[in-house]
C-alpha cells in the first residue's frame, strides 16, 4: 500500500550506505512528460521510511512508507519545474528510534519529451502454444493502458490465433499500422484512421506471408520479410530456445495497389529484420550466407545454429521508380565472430541501433544479446580507431556497444521515439526470462544514459506478471479503431495480394534454387514471441 | 418419520467416504492444477470482471482440496448446504426432502466425473463453480420467497397418513439411493488413472520406495505413464538393474479421449528427474501457457530454474508460490532433489524437439547417448536393453563392471550371456556372472527350441522366465508410447 503525507524528521544522522529500492531507477534520465516512476524501498533492520522528492526550485512531495507511490499531478509539477535539471530524492529511515538520511539520490530530467504512447503484444514466453495474446497500447504519461485487440474470441480446441507484429507507420503520425493475425482468421491488418482492411500477404512466389515489417516513412510501401521460421529448444542451456530461419527472403508491398515484389530471393542468404532510413532512400536490413553442409537443412541448422553469423547490409531505394539498387555492406558482425539483428536508424538518419549476439538473429533468447549503435556517417568509410573502452574488444568497428544500457541478460527489439532522444527495449536483466521494458535517453552527442523501467502504478505489477512485454514501438498518438471494428475487419475474408516480380533495379539471378524444405512437426512460423 | 438427519448422514458418509478413500489423489492432483493466489488480486480487480468474484472464491475452495480432508469436508458442506437451501427455498417438506439430494449428488458426480480431464479442462474451479452458482441461485430464490411470501405458496407440507405416507417414504429414499447410486457408477474410479496419481505424488515427494509397492500393487495392465514412473524409481533407488524387468509391463489404454497424457501427467517430472531440464522447462510453460498458472507447472518452472542456477528467475517462481496456501516452496527438499539429479547434467546441451512423446524421446535419447557420468551411462545401458538396441551393450557394460564391486545386477548378467549368444564380442566366461543365471539361461534355450514358435513360447515360459530381461528381449513386442 502507498503511502500517505508525513512530516520530515527534524532530527537524524547522515547514513553512509545506499537505499536499495526497486526498480532501480536512481540516476537515469527522465523525460519531463512520463508518468510517476514509482518504488519500493528495501525494508533491511528500518521499522519507518519517509522520502522527500524536491526540485531546485522549491517544489516538494513527501511520502511516508516503504512504497513510494507518487500521486500523478504532484509528479507531473515536480517533472516540469527540473525539466533540463535534476530531480531530487531523499530517503529517511528509522531504526532504534533513530533517523538515518541516506545519501541524496536523483534524476536527470531531459529537456526533450517522450512520444505519449507506446504500444506492446504481451504474451508469456512460450514457445508453441499461446492463449491470451493481447496488443496494449499504454500511455506513458500516467499508467493508462488498454486492450487494442485481444485473441481470446477466435480461440477454439483446434487453432489459436496468433497476433504480432504490431508495427505503427511513423509513429502512428498518419493514424496507419499494421499487425499480423495467424490461423484464424488469419491475414494482415491494415489500419487507416478508423478504417480497417485485411489483407492477405503470401503468393505463391514467396516463401510465406510477410513477417517483420518496415513501413516507408513517405510512401505507401512496406518492406517484409517472410520466413520459415522454427523453434527448437535446448536440452540444459538456460537460454531455453533457438528460433531459426530455416529460409527467410525480403519482399515490398504496396499497400495501395495490394502488389507484392520480392527484394531478396536467394536460397544461400537469409534476409530479415528491414528497416528504412528516415528519408526512405534506404533499405537497411540483415542477411546470413547460409551453404548447407547436409540435405537435410533443418538437421543442418539444429546442429550449426551457432555458426550461422548475421551481417547488416542495405539497399538504396529510388523514391521515384521504387527500386532497388545492389546491396552492399554496412556492418560485418560476421568478422567479429558476432551476428547483428534488429536494424532501425535513428529518426536524424546519423544513427544505426542494432542488437548484437554471438549468433543467430532472435536475440531475445541469447544472454549475449546487447545494443549496439553504428554512427551511419562513418559507413563506407575505413573503420575509425576506437577510444571507447566497451569498443576496443573490436577495434576494428567503429560499432560502439551501449554500455549503460545493457546488462549481462539479453537487451534487444529497440524503437527510436520520433524525435530520436528515447530508446524503447526489451530486457530480461531482471531474471534472464521474462522481458520488461525499459527506455534509456540517448543525447545529442550519441551517449545513452541509465535506463528505467516502464513505470508502473502498482508496484507488484511486474512481479506478479508472468508474461513478458514484446515488440514494444513508441506512437504518438493513440489507435483509433475499437476492438470492435478491428473483431470484425478480422472476420472477414482476407483480400489477396498478388505477386509482380522483382523490386531491383537490376534483378539478379537466384544463386541456388530454392530447394524444397523438409518439414518438422516441431516447427511452426506463427507463435514466436520475440 | 423425519428423513433429514439419516440422509444428511448418509450423504455426508458417502462423500467422505469416496473423497477421501478412492478418489483421495484426484483431489489432491485437483487441487495441484487450480491456480489461486492469496495476493495480487484486487477486490476491484474481482468485481471488474464477470463473475469474478464467485471464481475467485470457487477457485479458492478448490485449492484447499490439495488437502485432501479439508477439500473433502468443506465440498461436502457445501454440497450438505445446497440440499438443506432448496429445502428452505422451496419450503420442500420432509416427506420430499430426497428431492433435494439429486442435485448435489448430480453436483457432486460432475466433478468427481472428470477423470483425466481435469488436465486439460479450462474451466474455472469446475468442482465449485457449479455448486456455488446453483447454491446462490437456489438463495436468491429463497429470499424472493420470503420477500413475496404472498405469491408464493411453496410447497404445502401435508399431513400424510398410513399408505400415503409409506409410499412417500419409499419415493424418498428411492430418489435418495437411486441418485447416490448414480453419483457413485459417474465417478471416474478407473484404476490406471487413480494409481498413476498415488505414483505421481509418491514421487513428487521423494518416496520412491511408495512408488514401486504401487506399481506391484496394481492389478490392471499398466498404462506406459505407470511404467515410466516405475522405470524413474527403480532408478532413484538404484534398482534398476535388478528389477526392472520383474515389474508388470504393458501399454493400456488411457480410459479418455486421445490425448498426450503421459506428457500431460508427469512429462515435467520425468524430464526434471532425468535431467532433460530444458523439456521440463518446456512444457511446464507450454502448460501453464495453456491451463493457466497452475501450481503443478509453477513447481517445475521453479526447480528447473533453482537446478540451472537462475536465481532471480528462481525467487520470481518462489515468490509466486508463495501467493499460494498450499504449495510454498521447500528448499532442503529441492536440494535433495537437485543432489540426485546433477549428475545427469553431464552431457552436452542439444537443440532438440520431442512432439510430445516423452517416454520415446526418453528412451532414444539415453540409448544414443554416449559417455557421461555413471548414472548417465547406466541408464544408456538400460534404455539400450528397452529398446532392444544392443549396439552399445558391451563398451557400457564394460565402462560400468569396475563400479558393480564384484556383483553385476541382475538384468545386466542376464543380458551379457544373451548379447554373447548373439553377437559374441566379450569373454563371458571371464565375466562374475551367477552359475544359477547360468542354467537358468541355459533351461530357456533348451525350452524355447522345445516349443518351436514364438507365439507358443511367449505364453509357455512366460511363468517361469518372464521376470527376465530375455523374456522381455524374446517376446515382448508392440508396446505402444505415447
Amino acid at each position: 500500500m502507498c503511502g500517505c503525507s508525513p512530516s520530515l524528521p527534524t532530527t537524524y544522522e547522515e547514513a553512509s550506505w545506499q537505499s536499495v529500492i526497486t526498480p532501480d531507477n536512481f540516476g537515469a534520465t527522465l523525460p519531463p512528460n512520463i508518468a510517476p516512476l514509482n518504488f519500493r524501498i528495501q525494508q533491511g533492520d528500518a521499522s519507518e521510511a519517509v522520502t522527500r522528492l524536491h526540485t531546485g526550485k522549491g517544489g516538494e512531495v513527501v511520502i511516508g512508507g516503504w512504497d513510494v507511490c507518487v500521486d500523478e499531478d504532484d509528479w507531473h509539477k515536480l517533472l516540469e519545474q527540473s525539466r533540463g535539471d535534476t530531480l531530487f530524492c531523499d530517503i529517511y529511515l528509522k531504526s532504534d528510534d533513530r533517523w538515518k538520511h541516506l545519501p541524496t539520490q536523483h534524476f536527470l530530467i531531459a529537456s526533450e519529451p517522450i512520444d505519449p504512447y507506446i504500444t506492446y503484444r504481451l504474451i508469456r514466453p512460450s514457445y508453441v502454444t499461446y492463449e491470451e495474446l493481447t496488443i496494449n497500447e499504454r500511455c506513458l504519461e500516467n499508467f493508462d493502458e488498454r486492450v487494442v485487440y485481444e485473441n481470446m474470441r477466435f480461440e477454439d480446441s483446434e487453432q489459436g490465433q496468433c497476433i504480432n507484429c504490431h508495427l505503427p507507420r511513423n509513429w502512428n503520425q498518419q493514424q496507419q499500422s499494421q499487425f499480423h493475425v495467424r490461423q484464424a482468421f488469419g491475414g494482415t491488418v491494415f489500419i487507416n484512421g478508423d478504417q480497417v482492411t485485411k489483407v492477405n500477404l503470401k503468393t505463391d512466389s514467396t516463401l510465406s506471408a510477410g513477417v517483420y515489417p518496415a513501413w516507408h516513412p513517405t510512401q505507401n510501401l512496406i518492406a517484409y520479410s517472410v520466413n520459415e521460421t522454427g523453434q527448437v529448444f535446448h536440452t540444459l542451456d538456460p537460454q531455453k530456445v533457438e528460433v531459426i530461419d530455416y529460409a527467410s527472403d525480403l519482399i515490398l508491398y504496396n499497400v495501395e495497389t495490394k502488389t507484392v515484389q520480392h527484394i531478396e530471393r536467394t536460397a544461400s542468404e537469409f534476409e530479415s529484420f528491414p528497416t528504412w532510413s528516415p528519408d526512405g532512400s534506404t533499405l537497411y536490413y540483415i542477411s546470413a550466407h547460409y551453404t548447407p553442409r547436409a540435405a537435410d537443412i533443418d538437421a543442418d541448422l539444429d546442429s550449426n545454429y551457432d555458426q550461422l553469423h548475421y551481417n547488416i547490409y542495405a539497399r538504396d531505394f529510388d523514391l521515384q521508380t521504387c527500386r532497388f539498387g545492389p546491396r552492399r555492406l554496412v556492418f560485418d558482425a560476421e568478422a567479429l565472430g558476432k551476428s547483428a539483428s534488429v536494424p532501425r536508424v535513428s529518426p536524424d538518419g546519423k544513427y544505426l541501433l542494432f542488437t548484437l549476439a554471438d549468433y543467430g538473429q532472435f536475440h531475445i533468447w541469447h544472454k549475449s544479446a546487447d545494443l549496439w549503435v553504428l554512427p551511419l556517417e562513418t559507413e563506407g568509410q575505413a573503420s575509425q580507431p576506437s577510444t571507447t573502452p566497451e569498443a576496443s574488444a573490436y577495434p576494428q568497428t567503429s560499432a560502439i556497444a551501449l554500455q549503460a544500457v545493457n546488462s549481462p541478460e539479453s537487451e534487444s527489439y529497440h524503437a527510436w521515439s520520433s524525435n530520436g532522444r528515447w530508446i524503447l527495449y526489451s530486457s530480461r536483466r531482471d531474471d534472464g526470462n521474462y522481458t520488461r521494458l525499459y527506455i534509456s535517453y540517448f543525447d545529442s552527442n550519441g551517449q545513452p544514459h541509465k535506463p528505467f523501467r516502464l513505470p508502473q502504478r502498482s508496484l507488484d505489477n511486474d512481479d506478479l506478471l508472468l508474461r513478458s512485454y514484446n515488440a514494444a514501438e513508441f506512437l504518438l498518438q493513440p489507435v483509433q479503431p475499437s476492438q470492435r471494428q478491428l473483431r470484425k475487419a478480422i472476420q472477414a475474408d482476407a483480400q489477396p495480394s498478388a505477386y509482380t516480380g522483382s523490386a531491383l533495379a537490376q534483378p539478379e539471378a537466384d544463386s541456388i534454387p530454392m530447394s524444397a524444405l523438409q518439414p518438422t512437426s516441431e516447427r511452426r512460423s506463427t507463435a514466436v514471441a520475440y | 418419520m423425519k428423513l433429514r438427519l439419516p440422509f444428511t448422514l448418509v450423504f455426508v458418509a458417502f462423500a467422505l467416504y469416496l473423497l477421501l478413500g478412492p478418489l483421495q489423489p484426484y483431489l489432491r492432483e485437483t487441487g495441484a492444477l487450480t491456480p489461486f493466489y492469496l495476493t495480487g488480486v484486487s477486490l476491484g480487480e474481482l468485481l471488474g470482471h464477470p463473475s469474478g468474484l464467485l471464481l475467485y472464491v470457487a477457485s479458492g475452495l478448490q485449492s484447499c482440496f490439495a488437502l485432501p480432508w479439508l477439500g473433502a469436508c468443506l465440498f461436502t458442506v457445501i454440497l450438505v448446504a445446497l440440499a438443506y437451501a432448496q429445502k428452505w427455498a422451496f419450503r420442500v417438506s420432509d416427506h420430499w426432502f430426497g428431492l433435494c439430494w439429486v442435485v448435489p449428488f448430480l453436483l457432486f458426480a460432475h466433478y468427481t466425473r472428470m477423470g483425466y480431464l481435469i488436465y486439460t479442462s479450462k474451466a474455472v474451479a469446475p468442482a465449485y463453480v457449479p455448486v456455488l452458482v446453483v447454491l446462490l441461485g437456489v438463495l436468491l430464490l429463497g429470499c424472493l420467497r420470503v420477500g413475496v411470501s404472498r405469491w408464493w405458496k411453496g410447497w404445502k407440507s401435508s399431513r400424510a397418513t398410513g399408505s400415503k405416507r409409506m409410499v412417500l417414504l419409499v419415493v424418498n429414499v428411492l430418489l435418495f439411493v437411486g441418485s447416490a447410486i448414480a453419483a457413485y457408477s459417474y465417478s471416474f474410479r478407473d484404476p490406471n488413472f487413480l494409481n498413476t496419481l498415488r505414483m505421481k505424488h509418491a514421487a513428487e515427494e521423494g518416496a520412491w520406495e511408495q512408488v514401486l509397492q504401487l506399481a506391484r500393487e496394481g492389478k490392471e495392465e499398466p498404462t506406459r505413464a505407470q511404467v515410466c514412473l516405475t522405470r524413474l524409481a527403480l532408478f532413484k533407488t538404484g534398482r534398476m538393474g535388478d528389477e526392472l524387468f520383474t515389474y508388470p509391463e504393458g501399454s493400456a489404454q488411457y480410459n479418455a479421449p486421445q490425448n498426450q497424457w503421459l506428457r500431460l501427467m508427469i512429462g515435467p517430472l520425468l524430464y526434471y528427474h532425468y535431467g532433460k531440464t530444458g523439456f521440463a522447462y518446456r512444457w511446464a510453460m507450454e502448460d501453464m501457457v495453456e491451463y493457466g498458472e497452475r501450481p503443478a507447472y509453477l513447481r517445475y518452472l521453479y526447480s528447473v530454474a533453482r537446478l540451472n542456477g537462475e536465481e532471480a528467475l528462481t525467487k520470481r517462481y518462489e515468490r509466486t508460490l508463495a501467493r499460494t496456501l498450499f504449495y510454498k516452496c521447500a528448499r532442503e527438499k529441492e536440494d535433495q532433489e537437485a543432489a540426485a539429479i546433477k549428475p545427469l547434467l553431464n552431457y552436452t546441451d542439444q537443440l532438440d524437439g520431442d512432439d510430445g512423446l516423452v517416454e520415446f524421446y526418453l528412451l532414444n535419447s539415453f540409448a544414443l547417448s554416449e559417455g557421461g557420468s555413471r548414472e548417465m551411462v547406466e541408464l544408456s545401458l538400460m534404455n539400450g536393453l528397452i529398446t532392444k538396441n544392443l549396439t552399445g551393450f558391451w563398451p557400457r557394460f564394460l565402462a560400468l563392471l569396475p563400479t558393480w564391486q564384484g556383483r553385476i545386477p541382475t538384468h545386466y548378467q542376464e543380458a551379457a550371456l544373451m548379447v554373447a549368444q548373439l553377437q559374441g564380442g566379450a569373454p563371458v566366461a571371464d565375466l562374475p556372472i551367477d552359475t544359477v543365471i547360468q542354467q537358468r539361461f541355459q533351461q530357456l534355450i533348451a525350452a524355447s527350441a522345445r516349443m518351436g514358435d514364438n507365439a507358443a513360447n511367449a505364453v509357455a515360459l512366460r511363468p517361469e522366465f518372464g521376470n527376465t530381461y530375455w523374456y522381455y528381449y524374446f517376446f515382448v513386442e508392440g508396446l505402444k508410447t505415447n
